[in-house]
């Protein structure tokens, strides 16, 4: 378990921004894979949104191409 | 005339190869737009070999910058308190529709069209030299990981161009 207060943000502001960068990757990489098993837990498209907090037109805008490699699994 | 022509030409299809295989390199690592680290790696595998030499000429092994941007992040997630590797997934697909790219491979985009007076023809170490010389970034931390000088892979990168036997 990750307690975020010991999280300690870098006084470097390069490394303070890649930290950043990396957080945003690894999210992004989390989110597929969540999408992926949720779509092969039979989750539909409204329920992924939902849970994600975005319409379902983003959700389906941006991850998409998760469902065609689910259909190909 | 005809030379020039030509030289034309080769940079076209030197850009194309490069932003085809900048953009496959974005979809490996799970991202839709190339960035400059995409553009460096596509830069590295073009048939003029100038990139590769620049960076040997650096004392930079060319094979091993892929590794070297995993490792930026997963230094940049160590930086705060957190052990995370990511496990390569299955590519994305290709986007349909317009070329896109991320700012910094706009950058690099934008660089090239500004300087291709000076290019004939494009080669990969006109790249480098781009890419060398941003001083922030993926491409900018994966190089000081593997412990470039960016200012010597500059000068390498802007002398191999200089003397290549294609110019």
């Amino acid at each position: 378990m990750i307690d975020p207060h010991e999280i300690v943000v870098p006084t470097d502001p390069d490394e303070a921004l890649a930290a950043v960068v990396a957080l945003r990757r690894l999210a992004d990489h989390i989110e597929r894979e969540a999408v992926h098993s949720a779509l092969h837990q039979g989750w539909s498209w409204s329920r992924i949104a939902q849970a994600l907090g975005i319409s379902k037109q983003a959700a389906h805008k941006r991850l998409s191409d998760v469902a065609a490699n689910h259909g190909s699994a | 005339m005809f030379q020039a022509i030509r030289s034309k030409l080769d940079n076209m299809s030197t850009i194309k190869r490069l932003c085809e295989r900048a953009e496959t390199y974005a979809l490996q690592d799970q991202q839709r737009e190339p960035g400059a680290e995409h553009f460096l790696l596509a830069a590295l595998d073009l048939p003029d070999g100038t990139a590769r030499l620049a960076f040997e000429q650096a004392g930079v092994e060319p094979d091993a910058l892929r590794p070297a941007i995993e490792r930026q992040y997963a230094d940049a997630l160590r930086s705060i308190g957190l052990k995370a590797d990511i496990v390569a997934g299955a590519p994305m697909p290709a986007n349909p529709g317009v070329y896109q790219t991320t700012s910094s491979g706009r950058e690099i985009m934008q660089e090239l069209a500004a300087t291709r007076k000076d290019h004939s023809p494009l080669l990969g170490a006109h790249v480098v030299g781009i890419v060398a010389a941003m001083p922030h970034g993926v491409a900018a931390r994966a190089l000081r990981a593997l412990g470039v000088d960016p200012v010597v892979l500059k000068s390498a990168a802007d002398a191999v161009a200089e003397a290549s036997p294609i110019r």
